[in-house]
């Protein structure tokens, strides 16, 4: 018998014999993740869950015991951000499963794919009001890109594949599988999983012409880039269209590294803090091609006034998200690194692109604030610069965010991981305990405030419990420092509950969880700061008082066109 | 003034209250519904009678955000209907 044939005749005495070995749920539900490929689950034990902790142990699956499910959901998000691959987070019922609602919220804004299993009280027990039950398939249904309740145990194999294909494919989200406690102990015979691949949309040839044509056409073309770049793994085709073209380029929030942020082109984040040479482009450019954004509020300010003189060409993965917000004279719907790469025509744009540099070197950034305080701007830019390209930023929310987001460096997206849509405090330290594990070769900074850390601070715990070189940034102005700004500057200096004078001592309260911590105060520790934050091995926190008086500039206010930035005094 | 949209969906757990839903969260209110099983039973249809809730939203908006949702197969948005 010839090989082939050997292989064949293997083959068919393999199915022949091949009978479903009878499991509980909850194993088949752990061989089906092993069958997709996950390495870490973010999880938190508890009673509806206890069948999948039972199965757990002899798997291929490391367990990363959070010490709160937010915790969980927060990591895994970030650790689909850096694989591109779901994260997955699991959590019991009740409680447990209603912690995990800010995470996967996060992951829907975000368009993050992950996977949230939950424990559910026993199916016969489902709507009793039995102890720890709570419907959190309903509560998560705005926030999810679908959802599965467990009814039969051989369907859980099929429910794990199609729940990841969900995740992962087109524009990519969270899907929950709540799963029965009954579920997870029943014996069954696997059912098939079924797979299931999201195609994207061809591209449509017709569109790809009549955005050649107004490309052609344009003097003043800006693009304009968000996190769909990053989604698609389309950066490579984002430069090449921006570099054939010579494309003065603006990006979102997620959208920062597409394009590498000292590129040329590059004219900084657009919008409410964004920089005054991608406001004042966007204001004046007579094509906007819109590569992956969704024209998010925060991006576009007043929407009425936000490139008021500019034809749209809009490329994105979603369909629904074109004309959405503004309405495109092109839409282009599917595969973005497909159609980047079919945009052939040539603007002549040449004394726009002159003019943007010029705008964008005499508006920069100054660091030379007065004073001998730590000026945050300045500390994170050296930072930035000493950690190198391998380092990835994980942001808290709050003023620091915005300075993390102005003034480091990225080459690639996936070294900025922020909470952009939902606006997450508590995000920094658990999206930096899912970046390490994603990347364990990547130098992982969190960069946190004195507000946003405490919102998940037991997470110190976990990072010292697997032992993750984390450099933990705090940058502690003891107050709620975007509020703050917020009330002095739109509410008449009615300062309301933003006092945070009272904090503890975080550099104590890390050595208290077991991590390495020191406290600068002064500009001239900031060097040596960067020199030890970076060159310590293990888990880190550097605690920097900073001036709580410190405002982010530049600042669209509210319902107002991008072009009426207040901007700093000194 | 409403609008009758037509949806065409896989029945399975939540879809009803997953469309209801986003219809309200995208700014319309529902203002009647009927839905029939078809007879091969793998998939229904909806009928439901919306109207914006500020002159902001927009039914070709709304169509796109059903459209996404997974086991929804086909969408009508017929012309708009005069109130009652």
């Amino acid at each position: 018998m010839s090989p082939f044939g050997a292989a064949i005749a293997a083959r068919i005495l393999d199915e022949a014999e091949w009978r479903p070995e009878p499991v509980s749920g909850a194993r088949l539900l752990v061989r089906a993740l092993e069958r997709e490929g996950v390495r870490h689950v973010f999880g938190y034990p508890g009673g509806a869950i206890m069948p999948v902790y039972d199965a757990l142990p002899g798997s291929s699956l490391q367990h990363i015991l959070v010490r709160h499910e937010q915790g969980a959901a927060l990591a895994a998000d970030a650790y689909g951000r850096v694989t591109g691959e779901p994260g997955v987070c699991l959590a019991t019922s009740g409680p447990g499963a209603t912690n995990l609602v800010t995470g996967i919220a996060n992951a829907f804004m975000d368009s993050v794919p992950m996977v949230a299993i939950t424990g559910q009280v026993a199916s016969p027990l489902m709507g009793t009001d039995a102890f720890q039950e709570v419907d959190i398939f309903g509560i998560t249904l705005p926030i999810v890109k679908h959802s599965f309740v467990v009814r039969r145990s051989a369907d859980i194999p099929a429910v794990v594949a199609e729940a990841f294909a969900l995740a992962r494919g087109g524009r990519p989200g969270p899907v929950l599988i709540d799963l029965p406690k009954d579920m997870g102990v029943m014996v069954a015979g696997p059912a098939e999983p079924a797979a299931r691949v999201e195609l994207a949309p061809p591209v449509d040839g017709q569109a790809l012409a009549q955005a050649n044509a107004l490309i052609a056409a344009a003097r003043r073309p800006v693009l304009y880039v968000g996190g769909g770049v990053a989604i698609a793994r389309a950066e490579r085709s984002l430069r090449g269209f921006a570099e054939r073209n010579g494309l003065p380029t603006v990006a979102t929030l997620k959208g920062l590294g597409a394009i590498p942020t000292d590129h040329p082109l590059f004219l900084g984040m657009l919008g409410m803090h964004g920089s005054h040479a991608a406001n004042i482009a966007v204001d004046e450019c007579d094509l906007l091609i819109c590569v992956g954004a969704r024209f998010d509020d925060r991006a576009t300010g007043k929407l009425d006034s936000f490139a008021p003189n500019a034809r749209v060409i809009h490329l994105d993965r979603d369909p629904a998200e074109i004309g959405k917000l503004r309405r495109a004279c092109v839409g282009v719907a599917g595969d973005i690194g497909a159609a980047l790469d079919r945009l052939s025509a040539r603007p002549d744009a040449v004394a726009w692109r002159e003019r943007c540099g010029r705008n964008m070197r005499s508006t920069a950034p100054r660091y030379d604030a007065p004073g001998n305080g730590v000026y945050a701007p300045a500390l994170l830019r050296d930072l930035s610069k000493a950690a190198g390209d391998r380092a990835i930023f994980t942001c808290d929310v709050g003023q620091h965010q915005m300075w993390v987001a102005q003034h480091c460096r990225f080459s690639r997206p996936q070294a900025h991981l922020t909470s952009a849509g939902l606006g997450t405090m508590g995000y920094g330290v658990p999206a930096g305990i899912g970046a390490l594990l994603a990347d364990p070769d990547a130098t992982v900074i969190t960069v946190t405030g004195d507000g946003s850390i405490m919102m998940n601070i037991q997470e110190l715990a976990t990072v010292r419990r697997y032992r993750l070189p984390l450099k933990i940034l705090l940058l502690d102005n003891s107050q709620l420092g975007m509020v703050r700004q917020w009330q002095e500057l739109f509410f008449a200096e009615n300062f309301s509950e933003v006092d945070l004078s009272d904090n503890p001592d975080f550099a104590e309260v890390a050595r208290a969880f077991g991590i390495e911590a020191f406290t600068i105060d002064h500009r001239d520790e900031v060097s040596g700061a960067i020199e030890r934050l970076l060159r310590t091995e293990g888990p880190i926190l550097c605690h920097v008082r900073i001036d709580s008086r410190e405002n982010v500039w530049p600042l669209v206010p509210p319902n107002s066109s991008n072009v009426q930035m207040l901007e700093r005094t000194w | 003034m409403s609008a009758r949209v037509g949806i065409e969906f896989v029945p399975i757990e939540g879809a009803l209250v997953r469309l209801l839903g986003l219809i309200e969260r995208r700014g319309f209110e529902v203002r009647g519904v009927r839905m029939a099983e078809r007879p091969c039973g793998r998939s229904a249809t909806l009928s439901v009678d919306v109207s914006p809730r500020d002159p902001g939203r927009r039914l070709d908006v709304l169509e796109q955000q059903l459209r996404r949702l997974h086991g929804v197969q086909d969408i009508t948005m017929p012309t708009a209907k005069a109130p009652a």
